[in-house]
């Protein structure tokens, strides 16, 4: 067992810098070097990554096309602990999914689309390592989630539950608790919803909202709808007291008005699910846990985590990453596999990226287009790949792990690392630059490339003996890497074999 | 080629995947053998009318007989104006055989007359006895979100009581079974999407998905080729995966299984598209320029590379969607968005039909229509907002064509505050609704001839049933929709 005073090793650090980025860069600054944060306890490490100031985001036009650039952008160029910061706030995209797409199809304005899903990427940003629960509530007010599910819609005559169910289901609590008992009931739903009914888009301040008093759910007005108070009553099938309150929660307990949306987070986080644990909480960190390692981490775990983190009562983002960052867990995935060793699939914006980072190659313009042949345009590969930011299928996120793995979504891969691995001009892939050209046996030139993508622990022995053979294959030792045939023909296919390979594909 | 912001939005809708698990092993006889025992020598495709179908529009009464339905109907749709409804006079040409239980004349929205090619559409099927029209399918207390709805059809589980079903779909969970006899190496089911589709979903054998077959070629650098490249990278290739593969680790073996599955299909599906196209020109050409008609496309050169024995080439089971059925506004009546979008399918699988029975595979294909949820009875200023329980269709050559289950209520009095129709499976109801379960499971029974005690509960689990719970059947799976 492991904690904050283990020292780091060679590859607890590449670990790090793979998790809390998008694969490990050809260059970095110093600190942030695998030697360098060898040297360095987790939890000084940890400290290091956790410890930056939120940058902001900023598209260049009112064009979804140059929203999504911008933002793939920073995630290719951003170097050091700042890769981190978008890593959470792609998190958080996922977690308050929000696209263009219906976004554009409600609003019916791209121009006005955008600007509202550039703020709440700032939101996102500004808040990363702050309060959670300040999130939450900011998000209750966001326009453009607002827009997305429905709250404007959401009128004293007409009420939308559509918001207060996601709220409830996706955002904070869980359908159902890690003991898999429910949450929530219908009724909640309802009363939640009356919460936020009235809540509009001000049309004259651009990304600001407020409650139209004449639309709002009264008790007064609707005696009928009972009173607006949520959890506290024993599930009529599974007997167990929703939400471990010893009563039902009023969350008009500072008048009917605009404090309502605020009260009703604040009930929601008390929330406790069967093991009397904070159920927000659980929630979240369980879905950290399943994004910085892998899917379907342990309750105890969990547990840990939340505790030492103090996250249920500051809600601090910034300590439960930090606590995540030097547990156990977070170094799993990155053991040699092995029966017992647990992977993940990456995202493709990060296999992507992580590639183009990892190979020292610079695509060009706004299309990622890569040089020097008739190559695919980096994004349309990463549609097929099923991942455009700005553009998650639904509220439910993108479809992780196994979803990834399509044989669409992999031939897309494959596609990508054979273009990447074949572009000549511009600044292109050129591996004589990345390993040393003086090597001569294909042993050693396998471990040189895969040392140089930072694999090698990655790679079973029959795998390694794979790519020795394919170098080796119809050629002789000593080997010449300064024969630009020899080079292009096998120094290129071993990098897409590697790149295409198991260790890459999964981290 | 530079991405235009149409493709952008309409491509980037992608909702993600499933597993896909080792190379074919379609050389082992026994496999074959087992295959060809299991389903015969037969088709599934599965085709989602995406965002919410409205059933009301889509099989419509035309009179009232012995009820109210057409009465009720003309309440909750106006005509002119934003409005939808379908005038008998529009409806004259589509009819279908009467609602079995208020005797009411229904006719197929007008849309489904197909055009081009296609002309006479899902009618002219149906005349011919080829379209079963199974009314009012759903489950009790319809949940109206897109994303919930959906799970509960395609993981055929309503109640959520499929212990142990993970995140897996109903015709996954078929695929799997060990009574299927496919191996984790075989490839029997295709979608034709950018991600295999939730209904598929499973673990234990491949499902591929592919857009377009012509570019599902692996993608080699054939520029660096000098003869023998290719070759040794495949080698190269196929024995990293297969050492993942052999790993205790599922999370690993599963990437291993996936990469050679990719890699076996990606060498012998795409030669199927230039064999297609020149063994069957004629046909190729009057496929209709939509996302149907394309779709269905791609299915049937699959079907001819079985159909004519091509190595490696034995999917059977297939998955398309047609999108644009959430139509809040400007639904339209006999034209506009809606009808285009029943035109559209209806013509292209009028010539799908053609081609299949052209390769003389008409009697081997059943096509089951679904959609998340119907439409509110009552239309909004040009629309409809979501519904409960809707029509399904099931068309094929061995289909026993014609008018199944009742349409549901719609007498005012009779629906819910929303106003939605209500499920019900009171056995004294006459408006009693269809279990979309028992849809799936006569399919997977009667069609794809799956023992019943090993549908369920090993592909769908069913609740005690009335009278402990009046929402819900015991289906038996044993709906008469097939010819013997």
């Amino acid at each position: 067992m492991g904690d904050q005073n283990t020292p780091l090793t060679e590859a607890d650090a590449r670990q790090m810098i793979r998790r809390c980025g998008f694969g490990i860069p050809a260059k970095d600054s110093k600190k942030f070097r695998v030697e360098e944060l060898a040297q360095l306890t987790r939890g000084e490490a940890a400290d290091l990554f956790v410890d930056f100031k939120p940058k902001g985001f900023k598209p260049k036009s009112s064009e979804a096309r140059a929203a999504h650039d911008k933002w793939v952008k920073y995630m290719f160029k951003r170097k050091k602990n700042l890769a981190l910061q978008e890593k959470i706030v792609l998190f958080l995209h996922d977690h308050f999914a929000t696209n263009f797409t219906d976004l554009d199809a409600r609003i019916d304005s791209e121009k006005t689309s955008v600007r509202v899903l550039a703020e709440q990427n700032r939101t996102l940003r500004k808040n990363c390592l702050g309060s959670f629960k300040d999130l939450v509530k900011l998000i209750n007010v966001d326009v453009a989630m607002m827009w997305f599910l429905d709250t404007v819609f959401n009128k004293k005559f007409e009420p939308n539950e559509n918001y207060g169910r996601e709220l409830l289901e996706l955002f904070t609590l869980g359908v159902k608790d890690l003991n898999g008992s429910e949450n929530y009931l219908q009724e909640d739903v309802i009363q939640v919803s009356r919460a936020f009914s009235g809540w509009v888009d001000d049309a004259f301040k651009a990304g600001k909202s407020f409650l139209d008093p004449f639309e709002h759910d009264t008790t007064a007005e609707f005696p009928g709808r009972g009173d607006k108070e949520i959890f506290g009553v024993t599930h009529p099938t599974q007997g167990h007291q929703v939400g471990g309150f010893v009563s039902p929660q009023s969350f008009i307990v500072g008048g009917e008005a605009e404090n309502e949306i605020d009260e009703v987070v604040e009930i929601i986080f008390q929330h406790t699910d069967t093991d009397g644990e904070n159920t927000v909480a659980r929630h979240l960190t369980f879905k950290l846990l399943e994004y910085f390692c892998y899917e379907g981490p342990d309750k105890a775990t969990v547990d840990a985590i939340i505790a030492s983190s103090g996250f249920t009562t500051t809600w601090e983002l910034k300590a439960l990453l930090r606590e995540i960052f030097v547990h156990d867990i977070f170094f799993e995935t990155g053991a040699a596999p092995g029966a017992s060793t647990k992977k993940s699939v990456r995202w493709p914006i990060d296999y992507v990226l992580g590639t183009l980072r990892a190979l020292r190659v610079q695509p060009k313009g706004k299309e990622l287009q890569l040089q020097g042949g008739n190559f695919n345009d980096v994004v349309e590969l990463l549609q097929d790949m099923g991942q455009v930011v700005l553009e998650p299928p639904s509220v439910f996120g993108w479809d992780w792990e196994q979803a990834w793995i399509s044989s669409v979504g992999l031939l897309a891969r494959y596609e990508f690392v054979r273009d990447v691995t074949t572009s000549r001009d511009s600044k292109p892939f050129q591996p004589e630059k990345l390993i040393d050209i003086t090597l001569t046996t294909a042993a050693d030139i396998v471990d040189a490339v895969t040392d140089q993508l930072g694999v090698t622990d990655q790679l079973t022995a029959a795998q390694r003996q794979a790519l020795i053979d394919f170098v080796l294959a119809g050629e002789s030792e000593p080997l010449d890497l300064f024969d630009v045939d020899f080079r292009e023909e096998k120094l290129h296919g071993l990098y897409a074999l590697v790149l295409q390979s198991p260790a890459v594909v999964l981290y | 080629m530079a991405i235009t912001r149409r493709q952008f939005l309409k491509r980037s809708g992608v909702v993600a995947a499933g597993s896909a698990l080792g190379p074919g092993l379609f050389g082992n006889p026994f496999v074959r053998t087992a295959l060809s025992e299991t389903i015969g020598d037969r088709y599934l495709i599965v085709l989602l009318l995406d965002g919410g179908n409205d059933g009301l529009n889509t099989v419509t009464p035309v009179d009232n007989q012995g009820g109210t339905l057409r009465t009720d109907y003309e309440g909750w749709r106006n005509t002119g104006g934003g409005g939808i409804r379908l005038l008998p006079g529009e409806l004259a040409a589509t009819g279908i055989d009467p609602d079995p239980n208020t005797g009411a004349n229904l006719a197929l929205h007008p849309g489904f007359i197909g055009s081009g090619a296609g002309a006479g559409g899902l009618k002219t099927l149906y005349d011919l006895g080829n379209v079963a029209v199974v009314q009012g399918c759903g489950y009790p207390e319809a949940n109206l979100s897109h994303a919930v709805s959906s799970g509960i059809w395609e993981t055929g589980d309503p109640l959520g009581l499929g212990i142990g079903y993970g995140n897996t779909g109903w015709v996954g969970r078929y695929l799997a079974d060990p009574s299927t006899a496919y191996s984790g190496t075989d490839i029997p089911a295709v979608n034709i999407s950018s991600s295999v589709a939730p209904e598929y979903r499973q673990t234990g054998t491949s499902v591929i998905a592919v857009n377009q077959l012509r570019r599902f070629g692996f993608p080699f650098d054939k520029q660096n080729d000098n003869g023998t490249q290719i070759q040794e990278y495949e080698d190269a290739f196929l024995a990293i995966h297969a050492e993942a593969s052999a790993s205790a680790q599922p999370s690993i073996a599963l990437a291993g299984d996936a990469g050679s599955a990719t890699f076996s299909a990606s060498q012998s599906y795409p030669g199927l598209h230039n064999l297609y196209n020149t063994d069957r020109a004629a046909f190729e050409a009057l496929y209709p320029n939509s996302s149907t008609g394309k779709d269905l496309k791609e299915i049937a050169k699959i079907i001819y590379g079985v159909e004519t024995s091509q190595p490696n080439i034995d999917a059977r089971h297939f998955w398309l969607r047609n999108g644009g059925y959430d139509t809040h506004s400007n639904e339209g009546g006999a034209t506009g968005d809606h009808a285009n979008l029943h035109n559209e399918v209806a013509s292209a699988i009028k010539v799908f039909w053609d081609d299949i029975t052209d390769m003389g595979a008409e009697d081997k294909v059943c096509i089951l229509i679904w959609s998340e949820f119907s439409r509110r009875i009552q239309q909004n200023a040009s629309g409809t907002d979501h519904g409960s329980q809707g029509p399904m269709f099931l068309i094929g050559g061995k289909v026993d064509g014609g008018v199944y289950g009742n349409h549901p209520n719609i007498d005012p009095a009779a629906v819910d505050n929303k106003p939605n129709t209500i499920y019900s499976q009171d056995p004294i109801d006459p408006f009693r609704s269809t279990d979309f379960r028992d849809v799936y499971g006569t399919v997977l029974k009667h069609w794809l001839n799956m023992p019943g005690g090993v549908i369920l509960p090993n592909v769908l689990t069913l609740d005690t049933g009335f009278p402990v719970n009046t929402y819900w059947t015991t289906a038996d799976f044993d709906l008469p929709l097939f010819l013997p």
